[in-house]
């Protein structure tokens, strides 16, 4: 509340005695920020959606990510997937708080991202985790060929119980938007068994429209009963400071990931 | 989607977890209807201010840890440690230097961590450890066998903290770590140790005429619509949805004995409850 501090001592700065609760300090603060790493991409591979399906789907994506691995900086985030809803179910039905279910699924996505760094690794790709990508991956950028790393974010007992149910919200969607908003990413692709967003559910809805291009407000305003994208990135993106869009895409469909990479219009963009 | 759902182990909400999308409201609904098991609900948080108690050295930390030793027979402690005044320094220059907010998140934890290391410091000849987030599994063995265990209050989100609406202030620090912590576990109380009594209508070594006041909802402190606050925003928006946290207290480490009333369940202070209708009432 009070900003002088009697007795304190102090280290001279800006911040000095003030309240960081202040809003208008707050708002002094206000200023642009510099991109970690612009030429990075982040990609995100689903874990229900690709993973779960084995070889059939995982190997010629992993495929197209060596073929791009030449022109491009590579960043693979990977999502749980069954396994994870798994641990929630069983979890849940012990009554264990959001933080605990959070810590347990986390592990799943940190299994298929090891599974994927294994089947990389002959082409140059590590296995980062959270602590490695803090102090590492700018470095294993510049001497190893690309970084695979869990999607879900390492917010484990510290994930904030959400509004409705207990289901813990930052999953891999979110961790992998985080990582590309923090180095300042050139693109954020989603890979996922869906073309990209549609009005509904196209297996259940023949008449679903598909979206191309949407703002994440937009998006959110139109309340769709299930999104193919975590709810929180939308919110994520109204905050952008950096990684103002993700790209949706369809990890099944071969030569997709190259079209994105090379800037292409395919599937879904989701924008701040 | 390949087809998983024939495991009879899994129970009706199991299968809808599954098979179905986690956005779907009424699977998130589903949830819910589960059972909530507190994981330590003898445990008490206590989050010790950086720049309101650590920065101001022995005069105001050593009467508070002689506080903790004192009560560390009595009630379980989990204790958390603000950054301060040098976290701010640091976040100064990394705003200069145009660092996004998860760079800013992973330079404030190391300050909390300072604090941490000192108050263990002081408080190793009691057998008290510190540990890190990684080693949290170990917290149960250190409560029940000394009483007391310290930590940095910073969550561990690091690089993946998210960005605030405004400015380039890490919105959840060493008050939102404390406070999920305390969420998590289903503790009994959250007490934040700060350098005043508690909530006041307006700045009191600012305004003669500002009035204590000891008992708030956090509903009504968000209907206020201040421009400052005791505490971090992102705790009172997170207390709308906490399952487990129904209050959390300030008091006054500069005044011997508010800690420890806080600690015995007396009302010194401030408190600020959450008076939403049920778990995950916003309203």
């Amino acid at each position: 509340m009070s900003a002088e501090k009697q007795g304190a001592q102090h280290v001279s700065s800006r911040l000095m005695r003030e309240s960081l609760m202040d809003r208008r300090l707050i708002a002094s603060t206000d200023s642009p920020v510099r991109p970690i790493l612009p030429n990075l991409n982040v990609i995100q591979i689903g874990g229900l959606s690709i993973v779960d399906r084995g070889h059939k789907a995982l190997l010629p994506l992993l495929d197209e990510i060596v073929s791009n691995q030449e022109s491009h900086a590579q960043v693979i985030g990977v999502g749980p997937g069954v396994r994870g809803r798994h641990i929630l179910s069983v979890g849940l039905d012990l009554g264990l708080p959001t933080g605990a279910l959070a810590t347990l699924g986390a592990k799943s996505s940190a299994q298929n991202a090891y599974m994927v760094s294994c089947l990389l690794a002959s082409h140059g790709f590590v296995y980062l985790e959270a602590p490695f990508i803090v102090q590492l991956l700018p470095a294993m950028l510049a001497a190893a060929r690309g970084a695979v790393f869990n999607g879900v974010p390492p917010y484990d007992l510290w994930e904030h119980p959400p509004a409705l149910g207990k289901l813990p919200p930052h999953g891999s969607d979110a961790g992998s938007y985080l990582v590309g908003e923090v180095f300042g990413a050139r693109a954020i692709i989603l890979l996922k068994d869906v073309d990209g967003l549609y009005t509904a559910d196209p297996k259940t809805h023949p008449d679903a429209r598909f979206i191309p291009e949407i703002s994440a407000v937009d998006l959110m305003r139109m309340k769709l009963e299930t999104l193919p994208i975590e709810p929180v990135v939308l919110e994520l993106l109204t905050r952008a400071r950096l990684a103002t869009s993700v790209r949706i895409i369809n990890g099944l469909v071969p030569g997709n990931l190259s079209r994105a990479l090379k800037g292409e219009p395919i599937g879904t963009r989701i924008h701040a | 989607m390949p087809d998983t759902t024939e495991d009879a182990m899994l129970t009706d909400l199991g299968r809808r977890l599954i098979s179905g999308s986690l956005s779907d409201a009424a699977i998130l609904r589903a949830t819910e209807a589960t059972p909530n098991v507190p994981i330590l609900p003898w445990v008490n948080v206590v989050k010790i201010g950086g720049q309101s108690i650590m920065d101001r050295g022995r005069s105001a930390v050593f009467p508070v840890t002689d506080e903790i030793v004192a009560n560390l027979h009595r009630h379980k402690m989990i204790l958390g440690t603000g950054a301060g005044t040098r976290a701010r320094h640091v976040y100064s220059m990394a705003i200069d230097l145009g660092l996004p907010i998860g760079v800013l998140t992973v330079l404030g934890t190391a300050v909390a961590w300072q604090n941490a290391q000192m108050l263990q410091y002081l408080l190793a000849k009691h057998g008290i450890a510190f540990l890190e987030p990684e080693g949290f599994a170990s917290l149960p063995h250190y409560l029940m066998e000394r009483g007391a265990v310290i930590c940095q209050g910073m969550p561990p989100y690091k690089l993946w903290e998210a960005n605030p609406g405004v400015g380039r202030i890490p919105p959840q620090r060493t008050d939102t770590g404390c406070f999920l912590i305390a969420e998590v576990f289903g503790a009994r109380k959250m007490i934040y140790v700060k350098d005043e009594d508690g909530l006041y209508t307006a700045d009191p070594k600012k305004d003669a005429k500002a009035t204590h006041i000891p008992r708030i909802s956090v509903q009504e402190l968000l209907k206020r619509d201040l421009d400052d606050l005791i505490v971090e925003r992102a705790v009172l928006e997170l207390m709308l949805n906490a399952r487990n946290v129904k209050e959390i207290q300030f008091v006054n480490g500069l005044k011997p004995g508010q800690l420890t009333a806080a600690l015995d369940g007396e009302p010194v202070g401030t408190v600020i409850f959450n008076a939403g209708a049920g778990p995950g009432d916003s309203a």
